[in-house]
């Protein structure tokens, strides 16, 4: 049974709500139920024992009166002091007094004249206690009994709650009170209950429920929510922002992407068009006219001369698109690039490898990489840094292969470098490089200090 | 007696051409060709031919390659490659692996002709394309001390500063001294310049290059 409620409690958050909002009311209720039913039964059986008392005291007061005839023909006044009753005070609590026919008060205990006029009422019924309150609503009970003897007349008896039952009255009158007070807190806790831990949680589960990653943050929770539901939601909050970043940024990679390569294909349909093409144009101009010429000799020798032109355009064309001498090994390759960079720029380009680099089988998407690598560095280092000097070094540890590239240009101050900061500051070159390498498992680290020149380091994997 | 010939080109259009340029020449005779690695080794094993017209570039072992093989074997087959890459590295890759010229396939028959006649007679050949300070014919280099040309020979060889300096028993930052100082006597801008033009020059031989390979 217990199992069974714990194992549907622990299905779903809203039924464990559920479950403790039971918890708190059922216990609350039950107190205020318990309380109004004792405060209930107490006042009955506190009047219950006043009303006795008061019968009690009244009735055998009379009775005592009516049998003891002929004391009372003798001497009303002597026969009255017989009690002490009368003449001193009661020595139980409570008043009485002995009123004629004639509604006249024959005699009294001390202090009762004042109490029973300050309670007295006309309507009162005879031989059964009564409840009355005086002006300060202190609780009285009285009753009044006729006395059987010929002069008649009545026996008024009276007891005061307080009087007779103390501190008890007073715990009657604090009753509601708590009672008041339990089911206000008890309320009160309820809907703090509900305003600040279920609605928001609601809230929040709603949010992770309908939330897209990447496209949605969290709306903000009610007012007031407690601490550790706000910080969940806080935590949630940060993730889904990270997330929607994360997503912008690889939109505006795969933008960018798309980008450079329309760029290139532009750029590479111009180069063909303004090159190749306009001298094979012409290649075909010289030979329509070899036909109709005479001086064929020079026309020939014009052919040969464009038609070398346009070889020597597209290999240089090829060598730009994609190197072919990757084949040659890691070491010839960035030798040759280096060469062909050094009399491009006009600057010098030293290289040194480590004795093992040549050896090491590496693919030519990576060594392509390297060589890219390169090419954006010194092209930066000439272009922002007006460096004169490069150097080149490849080495070697165990499986890792590590480019560096240092100059001695300007330099600048690369403390807090990483994709995004390259991508915003235009540097998309180094910022694909960067990219690049992480997706062959490298690192590609950019260090540089004002009049320091710059070092770029690539390393990665070659047994990966 | 005619040069015997054998050319190996994958491209059929290009080595139709050659071929034709080969056939013409009355001093040269056309004895195989080859579409690839493998079969121009096949037929340089079987025909012994004086001259290997090899390209760089070919499906299964490439041209380089079958010039290590003939000359791990000991041929007296002379090889020229024949490429449409002018990177210099090629030549280097060439030159060790035991190549006596180097042609673009764009010379002129002329010029191939006496690329081919060069290279029978033990001599080396580089197309003027492929390094183009080759051209510059009446330009007299100074002359390279000893040190120098050991430095130059070792770092043709591959080595770098690092390995010179260690084998030298100098310290790298003299190695790098006598490379600048080399550069400036032969009027070449890197490593590999230098060393096409102190072939050129006569200044170290293709044998001293090739030695403990």
């Amino acid at each position: 049974m217990l199992s069974q409620l714990r194992k549907k409690f622990a299905g779903s958050g809203s039924h464990f709500l559920a479950f403790l909002l039971c918890a708190l009311i059922i216990p609350s209720a039950a107190v205020v139920f318990v309380a109004v039913a004792g405060m209930l039964s107490q006042e009955r059986a506190m009047e219950a024992a006043v009303s006795s008392y008061v019968q009690d005291l009244a009735e055998s007061m009379s009775y005592h009166l009516s049998s003891d005839s002929d004391v009372w023909t003798f001497s009303m006044l002597s026969d009255f002091t017989r009690f002490p009753f009368f003449s001193w005070g009661p020595s139980i609590p409570g008043w009485v007094a002995l009123i004629g026919q004639d509604g006249k008060v024959i005699i009294a205990s001390p202090g009762s004249m004042h109490i029973i006029t300050s309670i007295w009422r006309n309507d009162l019924p005879i031989g059964r206690a009564v409840r009355v309150e005086d002006k300060q609503a202190a609780q009285y009970t009285l009753a009044v009994y006729p006395v059987k003897r010929p002069s008649g007349g009545y026996v008024v008896a009276a007891v005061s709650w307080t009087q007779l039952l103390g501190g008890l009255v007073g715990v009657v009158r604090i009753w509601p009170l708590l009672i008041v007070a339990i089911a206000l807190l008890s309320f009160f806790s309820i809907r703090l209950l509900w305003s600040r831990v279920v609605t928001p949680l609601r809230s929040l589960s709603s949010d992770i429920d309908s939330m897209t990653l990447g496209k949605d943050v969290p709306e903000n929770l009610p007012e007031g929510t407690i601490q550790e539901i706000e910080s969940v939601h806080n935590a949630l909050r940060r993730y889904a922002q990270a997330a929607v970043e994360r997503d912008n940024l690889r939109n505006r990679y795969v933008r960018d992407v798309v980008q450079a390569q329309e760029q290139e294909r532009m750029d590479m349909a111009r180069e063909i068009h303004d090159g190749a093409l306009q001298d094979v144009t012409a290649l075909l101009q010289q030979i329509h006219m070899i036909a109709d010429d005479e001086n064929k000799t020079t026309r020939l020798k014009r052919s040969e001369i464009i038609a070398k032109t346009v070889v020597r355009e597209l290999r240089a064309f090829c060598d730009e698109l994609a190197p072919p001498w990757m084949d040659l090994g890691v070491n010839e390759a960035i030798t040759e690039l280096a060469e062909r960079l050094s009399q491009a720029y006009d600057i010098i380009i030293m290289t040194d490898y480590d004795e093992d680099t040549d050896t090491a089988e590496i693919e030519n998407d990576k060594i392509l990489s390297l060589l890219r690598i390169i090419q954006e560095a010194v092209s930066n280092a000439v272009r922002h840094g007006h460096a004169s000097e490069v150097d080149i070094q490849l080495t070697r540890e165990n499986d890792t292969l590590t480019l560096e590239v240092s100059d001695n240009g300007k330099g600048f101050e690369s403390g807090h470098i990483n994709h995004e900061t390259l991508r915003v500051e235009g540097h998309r070159g180094l910022a694909s490089m960067t990219e690049r390498m992480s997706l062959m498992g490298g690192t590609l680290k950019i260090s540089s200090k004002p009049e320091e020149g710059t070092k770029i380091t690539a390393s990665f994997n070659i047994g990966a | 007696m005619a040069v015997r010939i054998l050319l190996a080109d994958d491209h059929p259009l290009t080595r139709s051409g050659i071929a034709e340029f080969v056939r013409r020449e009355e001093t040269f005779e056309l004895v195989a060709e080859a579409e690839d690695g493998a079969e121009a080794w096949e037929k340089i094993k079987e025909l012994r031919p004086d001259v290997a017209l090899l390209d760089i570039r070919m499906p299964g072992y490439d041209g380089v390659a079958v010039a290590q093989k003939v000359k791990n074997e000991g041929m007296n087959t002379a090889i020229v490659m024949l490429t449409s890459y002018d990177a210099q590295q090629y030549v280097i890759a060439s030159l060790r692996a035991g190549a006596r010229g180097f042609v673009l396939k764009t010379v002129s028959p002329k010029e191939l002709t006496t690329a081919i006649n060069t290279v029978a007679k033990g001599g080396l050949y580089l197309d003027p394309e492929v390094a183009s300070v080759m051209g510059e014919q009446d330009f007299i280099p100074e002359q390279l001390s000893v040190r120098e040309r050991e430095v130059l020979l070792l770092a043709a060889k591959g080595l770098s500063s690092k390995e010179v300096a260690k084998q030298l028993f100098i310290s790298e930052r003299t190695v790098q001294t006598h490379l600048a100082s080399i550069y400036d006597k032969l009027g070449s801008r890197n490593k590999t310049e230098a060393l096409l033009l102190a072939l050129k020059y006569g200044v170290v031989t293709l044998e001293e290059l090739l030695e403990d390979d």
